[in-house]
């Protein structure tokens, strides 16, 4: 499986200082469609050369779309995985593109056999391309679509079974889809494949009031802008009780907080997760 | 096969950020919720490559965004930001610091409006904001600010 141990955080430019400055760091995602492969971010580069993995993350690759993978975005996420000689990379099980359109957003596919077979094939078509094991992420979605005809377990098991690909286990998208569903987020945990984990996102979010205005109450927001959660810790918590993962971080995309904050969130994460610094 | 999907994959994002009806099924209140959300978070995109005009705005850049650009399909925050700047400029509501913004950018690119802004070929001059941008030789030099 993936090489991957402790924590980790998300890379981004705004708090370069902060995570170089992180103790016990034991790897760090990147933004795939951030980087440019012939000279990536020097503090990326930097953590890369002090032994820390560095795990580019897609948002844009859309495996999701009907009409096709985007090969040229594809082959981008392989070059960024050459250029940081990372164990692994990560991408959503969305789509953001299709027909010429684009959302600029992670939408879910409709859990059916059709969009399972389009998921499979454009899987595997980026996996022709990589070098390296490609792990998946089931995204928050504030919608389903009508007509489905597995739950998101299901859906994943068998995705992550036809490929082959490593689950990127985001809790705080189990919180939100379970929370904005009125289902047991532990349950969901109990029917996830948790044996296909490569690491675990952790991230903040908001319930959104204004949008009660509007006649939907108490929608949650996974916006990676706030704290985590103490929700989202304790289903840290509940997950390893039931699979011990071996890498877990934070993502944080905005209204960064100051360095003693975000370290002790880091910290927190690691402590919850019982998580030693990263053999080397 | 696929077709069919791909079609209701792009009814879906039209429904989103295109302005177009809610395809049948769908919980039409949660797509209201997304359609917002989607709407904020383009606003953020478009502050980070038009920092001065939306930081003009404040709190209020979101809603000017939303008020200009909901059901209007995405074409990237720099052109998103150059219809909406434009249209500030236009309905002469558009702040100081984000007029020089926009005279900046204008002066190194021609933008139609319709596709992607092109970098010009031949020097040009453009005023904004009691600024002037001269773009000679590949370079855009602001040649005066308000004190003159």
């Amino acid at each position: 499986m993936a090489d991957l141990y402790g924590t980790g955080v998300g890379w981004r430019p705004e708090i370069a200082g902060v995570v170089a400055d992180l103790p016990e760091l034991g790897f760090c995602e990147v933004i795939a469609e951030s980087v440019d492969p012939a000279a990536p971010p020097r503090g990326v580069v930097e953590l890369r050369d002090r032994g820390v993995p560095v795990v580019p993350h897609g948002v844009r690759l859309s495996l999701g779309s009907a009409d096709g993978l985007d090969r040229d975005r594809a082959e981008h996420l392989a070059a960024c995985a050459a250029a940081l000689g990372a164990p692994l990379v990560s991408e959503h099980v969305s789509f953001t593109r299709v027909a010429g359109r684009d959302a600029g957003h992670l939408l879910p596919v409709p859990r059916t056999r059709q969009a399972l077979d389009v998921l499979v094939a454009n899987v595997t078509a980026t996996q022709g391309l990589l070098d390296v094991p490609l792990a998946l992420e089931p995204i928050a979605a504030l919608f389903d679509w009508p007509g489905e005809e597995f739950t998101e377990a299901e859906f994943l098991t068998r995705l992550l079974d036809r490929t082959g690909a490593l689950l990127l286990l985001d809790v705080a998208n189990v919180h939100a889809n379970a929370l904005n569903r009125g289902a047991d987020p532990r349950a969901v945990l109990d029917a996830l494949p948790l044996d296909r984990v490569a690491y675990v996102h952790v991230a903040g979010g908001s319930e959104h009031a204004g949008d009660a205005a509007h006649g939907d109450p108490g929608v949650y927001h996974d916006t990676h802008t706030d704290a985590v959660p103490a929700e989202v810790l304790a289903l840290l918590e509940e997950l390893c009780d039931r699979s011990r993962p071996r890498a877990v971080m934070l993502e944080r995309d905005g209204h960064y907080p100051p360095a003693a904050e975000l370290a002790d969130e880091f910290t927190t994460i690691a402590r919850t997760a019982r998580l030693a610094r990263a053999p080397r | 096969m696929n077709d069919a999907f791909a079609a209701a994959q792009a009814a879906l994002v039209d429904s989103l950020v295109a302005g177009a009806a809610v395809p049948a099924g769908f919980d039409d209140v949660r797509l209201a919720t997304v359609r917002r959300a989607l709407l904020r978070k383009r606003s953020g995109e478009i502050a980070r490559t038009w920092p001065l005009l939306a930081a003009a705005h404040g709190h209020d850049w979101s809603a000017i965004v939303a008020a200009h650009l909901d059901g209007v399909a995405p074409k990237g925050s720099l052109r998103d930001g150059w219809d909406v700047a434009r249209a500030l400029r236009a309905a002469g509501t558009l702040p100081s610091p984000a007029a020089e913004e926009l005279a900046s950018r204008e002066a190194g690119r021609r933008y139609d409006g319709a596709s992607a802004p092109t970098r010009r070929r031949m020097p040009a001059v453009r005023r904004g904001g009691g600024a002037l941008f001269v773009y000679v030789g590949g370079r855009t030099l602001r040649l005066r600010g308000l004190a003159g």
